[in-house]
């Protein structure tokens, strides 16, 4: 390895590279997906390849292969620099470079108690076939569908800085859906805990066959409940409906990348300012969102970022008042900051690094005895949200409109009747804004984010949220209705 | 770049690794070169290329599959032992569908050229730079992704089916920001020679100049005129509903719609094998001949999906793809329906597009790059951004003109019109530009 890693970065230094790196990741992907009682698809799929990035000039060059020989190798430091070069004939007003970071050498690896590549996929997919078999035998369910996915990624890092990373992850990945159909009404239940960088023994905890009969059921209900109702009223949203809410509201707008409109063309800009920080109030002063990529078991914690930089934890959004961006080793030095907080990713070994959402969370409320019951007991006339449903934000991440997967009404302090349909519309600040109760620090939970799509070319990326239940008042319900 | 010979080979000398038993080989190559841009400047500039090798092998009805990006022949002889373990000792499928035999197939449009394969770095830099130049003129800022791609589908199966695609493609897509105001453009073409960069640039340039400082509307129902960006965007969501299992089921609106009119008679859906604009691979699902497939006929469904399995329970033969989905249109322009339309908002794009009821197809959305009040047959004015909630079924059933069909990539390749219906919901604006 030490001689593919000498051949790029003499290569790319020779060409007065003021930075360059090369990552190798080699990958392992098991996949089962089950539709209905039908075994769709049972597989063991590897990937191996290598990029080598170069800052040249202040402009960017990359290139990637799947080949690891002294030939390929310089050819893709070739490749890199001729795509810097070709950078620099349309170049930032300033040119690009990277906030200075320490050489780090280290070799790290990731949770796993039980290596998922060790247990059969056969015993894996019996797993979503009885899940599946016991949806398909509530009465009324009409499909059913779920999957499970595995992931191994080594990443070995190299860089000009000096920093030599062996980092290896594993993530664990499941999903299990079903829906129901009476008459001309159809509605989905689905799993909502999310993924985590664990094992198999992380699908051996959520017991999906255990738990197929209540969701499948909880379909069922919800084809015979009550569109939800259209007006002004009060939610309660449980933690991993507000994983989502977070993520489109909060880790979006957040990103630096973003801010400086390099995102325009796809993702979008963000309503956040790089002055706005320290003042801008994002949330009512219950609010605090900590960035935590040291986050145990979370798939953003991959030890260091693409950039070399260590994981780490600062708060982002503090008493309500906004207090941090992420960022990269090239954004940091335009926010002014002295340090990257290592924010910068890349989905696969063929694709540039950039600003992605780190693990985001919403803290608990400072009472551990305030409960969800608690939330619920000081709404009048409002709605508890369980799990995610519709989601769609604008592309600065202001006017959003979210649904969920299960619904109560709740009347005079108390979840009264299931709801169908429902949605909810308002603005970014506003919503943040209208908090006023937050559950203990025992009801808090963490929900793994597997499939965040950014960037051009596309890339998906993961990370974790986490909340305790949280209530909102006075927010525009229904307004989907038609 | 491996040959049609070359693939051939190489996946017979992986079919060959199989010992008993049924098998199907892939084999896919990209090549990207892709440069984004942000702010008037290039911001990333990336050159990747790989090749990769799969395989399902089948026992009667059990099924194995791998895949690997290492094509030595020991890797390729891996592939297919693990592979075949997995199938082995996999459950049943009751729906699992035996391979299928040679396949004829026909020899469509184009869609590989040299000029889109050969395309540099330096080219595409050049591209940007006239952009970006013209968004500097106009005080504006200029972003998005120029990339050229050229691609290899291969696949093989023990029953003697051997299939070949090779094809090539650009795609430019730029936004061009002001201060209160976008405006968005793109091309995707086979061949780089169609690509007008030039046109690019002002499309975006003056949609993004006529955009600036927009007013408030009250969200409510209007007549649209979506351009063809939208429409091919808001149609994907169609089509995703658009399985003949799935509608049996009872959980999409297509339920019991098969030769009845759900859509205005002005609406017609089809997979054309012959439109030069728009090459057709040759083979899809499977290795399956593509073959022409109307959907949707005058407003009347001909056609939902069918998967190889549920094609045989019913029958009939299966649908190998989507891909490339056409809308007919007219002769008119954009302009012209701006100039029929009385009162509502000409829509230029659409963003983040989701499922609010799939049972009844309800969409919610954005607006985005452009959104324009007409009246009396003229633009008026930029209007600010609106969330909309709508149904493409209801939207398709309120048509009531069509322009000429344009070629839009995306999440596939669309030839469709701009469309003008009536009482399209919004439901809040923003002020995000």
């Amino acid at each position: 390895m030490q001689e593919f890693i000498t051949i790029a970065l003499d290569a790319v230094r020779a060409a007065g590279a003021s930075y360059a790196d090369i990552r190798v990741i080699d990958e392992r992907t098991s996949e089962v997906y089950v539709q209905r009682r039908s075994l769709k698809r049972l597989a063991d799929n590897t990937s191996f390849g290598y990029s080598v990035r170069a800052l040249v000039g202040g402009a960017w060059g990359f290139a990637s292969d799947t080949r690891l020989t002294r030939d390929a190798v310089a050819s893709a430091a070739a490749r890199a620099i001729a795509a810097a070069r070709a950078s620099a004939s349309v170049p930032k007003d300033t040119p690009a470079q990277m906030a200075p970071e320490p050489a780090h050498t280290d070799t790290r690896t990731g949770p796993c108690a039980e290596d998922p590549f060790a247990v059969p996929l056969a015993e894996q997919a019996e797993v979503l076939l009885t899940a599946c078999d016991t949806m398909l035998g509530v009465p009324h369910v009409a499909s059913a569908m779920g999957w499970l996915q595995f992931i191994r990624s080594r990443r070995v890092i190299a860089n000009t800085d000096g920093s030599f990373l062996d980092l290896t992850n594993t993530y664990a990945h499941p999903f299990l859906s079903c829906t129901a159909v009476i008459g001309g009404e159809s509605q989905s239940r689905q799993y909502q805990g999310g993924a985590r960088q664990a094992g198999f023994e992380f699908v051996r905890a959520i017991d999906l066959p255990g738990q197929a009969r209540r969701w499948a059921e909880e379909a069922v209900m919800k084809c015979q409940a009550d569109d939800g109702p259209i007006g002004v009223m009060d939610l309660v949203l449980d933690p991993d409906h507000l994983s989502l809410t977070m993520h489109e509201s909060v880790g979006h707008p957040t990103e630096s990348d973003r801010i400086l409109g390099w995102e325009a063309n796809f993702a979008g800009r963000s309503f956040v300012q790089p002055a706005d920080v320290g003042h801008l109030r994002y949330g009512s002063p219950l609010v605090d969102f900590t960035v935590d990529n040291t986050l145990e078991g979370s798939v953003g914690n991959w030890f260091y970022d693409d950039d070399g930089v260590p994981m780490q934890r600062f708060p982002i959004v503090a008493g309500g008042i906004l207090a941090g961006l992420s960022a990269t080793r090239e954004t940091a030095p335009i926010l002014g900051l002295d340090r990257s907080n290592g924010c910068c990713r890349a989905q696969s070994f063929d694709r540039f690094p950039i600003n992605r959402i780190p693990n985001v969370y919403l803290e608990p409320g400072p009472d551990d005895g305030v409960t969800p019951e608690h939330l619920i007991a000081g709404v009048d006339r409002g709605i508890y949200i369980q799990g995610q449903g519709s989601f769609s934000i604008d592309q600065m991440r202001r006017n959003f409109q979210f649904g969920g997967d299960v619904f109560w009404m709740i009347e005079g302090g108390k979840l009264t009747r299931p709801l169908k349909k429902v949605t909810y519309h308002a603005m970014t600040t506003q919503f943040w804004g209208s908090c006023d109760g937050i559950a203990g620090r025992p009801h808090w939970k963490a929900h793994g984010v597997m499939n965040c799509g950014k960037g051009e070319p596309a890339q998906s990326m993961r990370m974790t949220h986490g909340a305790a239940h949280a209530r909102f008042r006075d927010i525009q319900i229904g307004d989907a209705s038609k | 770049m491996r040959t049609r010979a070359d693939v051939q080979s190489l996946l017979q000398s992986v079919l060959a690794h199989v010992q008993g038993g049924e098998a199907e080989a892939r084999y896919a190559y990209e090549k990207l070169t892709a440069t984004r841009f942000g702010e008037n400047a290039i911001t990333q500039n990336t050159a990747a290329a790989s090749e990769s090798v799969s395989i399902d092998v089948l026992y009667g009805r059990r099924r194995g599959s791998a895949s690997t990006n290492k094509l030595d022949a020991d890797a390729l002889a891996d592939l297919v032992h693990r592979a075949d373990a997995i199938a082995r000792e996999a459950p049943e499928d009751p729906e699992a569908v035996p391979l299928p035999g040679p396949q004829a197939y026909r020899d469509g449009a184009p869609s590989f050229f040299a000029s889109t394969d050969a395309l540099p770095p330096g080219r595409i830099a050049a591209d940007i730079g006239l952009v970006v130049a013209r968004a500097k003129a106009e005080r504006l800022t200029a972003s998005g992704l120029f990339q050229a791609t050229t691609g290899i589908d291969g696949i093989a199966n023990s029953n003697g089916l051997f299939g070949f695609d090779r094809k090539s493609y650009v795609d430019y897509s730029t936004t061009v920001h002001g201060a209160n105001g976008s405006g968005k453009a793109v091309q995707n073409r086979n061949d780089y020679a169609a690509i007008d960069v030039g046109g690019l640039a002002r499309t975006a340039v003056e949609c993004a100049m006529l955009g600036q400082n927009p007013v408030a509307l009250a969200p409510g129902d209007y007549t649209v005129i979506m351009e063809p960006l939208a429409v091919a965007e808001i149609l994907a969501f169609l089509f995703f509903t658009m399985s003949a299992r799935e509608a049996e089921e009872g959980t999409t609106p297509f339920a019991g719609t098969v030769g009845t009119r759900l859509l205005a008679e002005a609406v017609t859906l089809h997979l054309p094998v012959d439109d030069p604009d728009i090459p057709v691979a040759p083979h899809g699902e499977a290795g399956l001949a593509v073959r022409p497939t109307t959907w949707i006929e005058h407003g009347v469904v001909r056609r939902l999906f069918h998967s190889r399995y549920w094609a045989a329970q019913k029958g009939v033969e299966p649908d190998p793809t989507f891909f490339p989905l056409a809308m007919d249109g007219g002769d008119r322009s954009v302009a012209d329906l701006v100039a029929q339309c009385r009162r509502g908002l000409l829509v230029k794009n659409l963003w983040y597009i989701r499922f609010v009821d799939r049972r009844t197809l309800m969409l919610t959305g954005m607006t985005r790059d452009g959104l324009f009040l007409v009246e009396d047959g003229r633009i008026v004015g930029p209007v600010k951004n609106m969330r909309w909630n709508e149904s493409p079924i209801t939207f398709l059933q309120n048509v009531t003109a069509l322009s000429r069909p344009e070629r839009i990539g995306g999440w596939g390749v669309f030839k469709v019109p701009a469309v003008m219906s009536n009482g399209f919901t919004f439901t809040s604006a923003t002020d995000s530009v």
